[in-house]
């Protein structure tokens, strides 16, 4: 009896969905031609008067007939600040030659060296579109470009896609490639040469380029009628000028660890120290593995992913992220945001150069090639109006905690905060609209 | 090694094969919210993020990049 009444009821929920599928389908597809935009205004700022960041985005999204979807993202923003150099904070102040060649900044003793010189503009634009290429597969494809001062890039992207198992299962495939310029202020440094004083531009090319290819392979799956699954593996290989042409490593005495100092041509401004520009091989191969679900409980949505990183610098990183969207009355919501980043260091990673060793094929000093863990705490609330609309505001606090290698540090290093804690506020306001 | 990675593949979707839902099942799986592409812009914006602050990119999708910030 209850089997019949099950029966029953399932019949009739799959007669209403299909009387209503039907009955709705002019009107969707009415509604469904026309353009939604998503924009969004975000504020980066991190702690000491170091990088700062205003950006502003526009993502407008045009449906047309037969699920065919048109994207269009643009992007600016404006950066300020400035960013750690990578020479290691001495006893006394250092000065340095900007990466215009053309002045020097001087680091107060007991610090770590700031370049403050960090400007720059950039404009991004995204392109993407995508079609059923027949019953069950979707064909996505998308170019972009960005540009900035010393930078630009040009992508393109297509992948295919395949439901299988009643649409319980979609297998991706696709492929990435782009093609960046790098353009330095003050010209590309070559790997490894000394900074030099002001003026003095014989270790410096004009510029330089860099190719990404990107492959990758997806499946997504529902479990239940509450829960989604997928599993991404994606292999990227860039290849070119992978350096940060402004980041050098600090030559300091094999005991004492201080830096080697030196002085300036006469009547010159300079370097007061003995500074390498840092050198990273010229191809990298990265492996990830990226596993995201969501779960309803009822009315919240769990949301969960997993990444594992490894690639041939010898760097492995693992990425953890909870987010838990909770309704708040009818058109409300809010949700707690919490991700968790580690990284290991570079084979390359060197937070300086011992004077009279011989040099390494490959050296830097760049924290970001460090040893570091990251919390992300975050909190975001949004709101749908009368009108269909919706604005939302999200705060986050990240914070960067780096760790040197015993073995790594010499001398009066160990007594100096090398690696200073990064801290940064994300504050962003959004808005969701249809015309 | 390649007959294998077939072969794999095929068990793989044979074992998704006895998981999911029904077409009419979907009332939970439809709601905006479930999507796993709900908010790009939000996911675009922390990809740039982390883009330039670590050494991991990518994953979610293709890798981050396009910018001279690493």
């Amino acid at each position: 009896m209850s089997d019949d009444n099950n029966v029953s009821a399932t019949l009739a929920a799959a007669t209403c969905a299909l009387l209503g599928a039907s009955a709705a389908a002019p009107v969707m597809a009415e509604e469904a031609e026309r353009w939604s935009f998503d924009t969004a205004l975000l504020y980066y700022g991190e702690s000491d008067d170091r990088v700062q960041d205003v950006s502003a985005t526009i993502g407008a999204q045009r449906a047309f007939e037969d699920e065919r979807l048109l994207n269009l993202t643009l992007t600016a923003d404006t950066l300020t600040g400035a960013s750690a150099s990578g020479a290691i904070a001495t006893d006394t102040p250092q000065t340095f030659t900007s990466p215009s060649g053309r002045a020097v900044y001087t680091t107060p003793a007991g610090k770590a060296p700031l370049d403050d010189t960090f400007l720059d503009t950039r404009f991004a634009l995204n392109v993407g579109w995508s079609q059923p290429l027949a019953r069950l597969y979707t064909l996505s494809a998308g170019l972009g470009f960005s540009t900035e001062y010393d930078y630009t890039h040009l992508g393109a992207n297509v992948s295919l896609a395949r439901d299988f198992n009643k649409r319980n299962t979609t297998v991706t495939a696709g492929l990435a490639y782009s093609e960046d310029d790098i353009d330095p202020v003050g010209g590309a440094p070559l790997p490894l040469s000394q900074m030099l004083d002001v003026g003095d531009q014989s270790n410096k090319r004009t510029s330089d380029s860099k190719d990404v290819i990107d492959v990758l392979l997806g499946v997504t799956q529902v479990l239940s009628r509450n829960t989604l699954l997928r599993v991404n593996y994606s292999y990227s290989q860039s290849s070119g000028y992978l350096n940060d042409p402004y980041k050098i490593l600090s030559v300091v005495d094999g005991v004492t660890g201080d830096a080697i100092l030196r002085t300036p041509a006469p009547g010159v401004l300079g370097p007061t120290g003995v500074y390498l520009y840092e050198g990273r091989p010229d191809s990298r191969a990265k492996h990830s593995l990226y596993a995201e679900m969501k779960h309803a409980f009822g009315a919240p949505v769990l949301y969960g992913s997993y990444r594992f990183m490894t690639d041939d610098w010898g760097i492995d990183s693992n990425t953890t992220e909870v987010r838990l969207r909770w309704p708040v009355g009818d058109t409300s919501y809010v949700e707690p945001q919490l991700r968790y980043y580690m990284q290991s260091q570079a084979d390359f990673y060197h937070p300086s150069l011992v004077q009279g060793a011989a040099l390494p094929a490959y050296a830097s000093a760049d924290f970001r090639l460090g040893e570091f863990d990251a919390v992300t705490l975050g909190l975001k609330f949004g709101h749908r109006t009368m009108g269909g609309n919706e604005w939302s505001a999200r705060v986050e606090y990240y914070q960067q905690s780096g760790t040197i290698d015993r073995d790594q540090l010499i001398g009066n290093q160990f007594a100096r905060e090398q690696v200073p804690d990064l801290k940064a506020v994300i504050a962003q306001f959004g808005y969701r609209f249809g015309l | 090694m390649k007959a294998f990675g077939l072969f794999a593949a095929c068990l793989a979707l044979q074992g998704c094969a006895s998981v999911g839902v029904e077409p009419w099942q979907r009332d939970v799986l439809a709601r905006p919210e479930m999507s796993l592409d709900t908010n790009p812009v939000d996911a675009a914006i922390d990809d740039h993020i982390y883009f330039s602050k670590e050494a991991s990119s990518g994953g979610r999708g293709f890798g981050g990049g396009g910018c001279g910030c690493n």
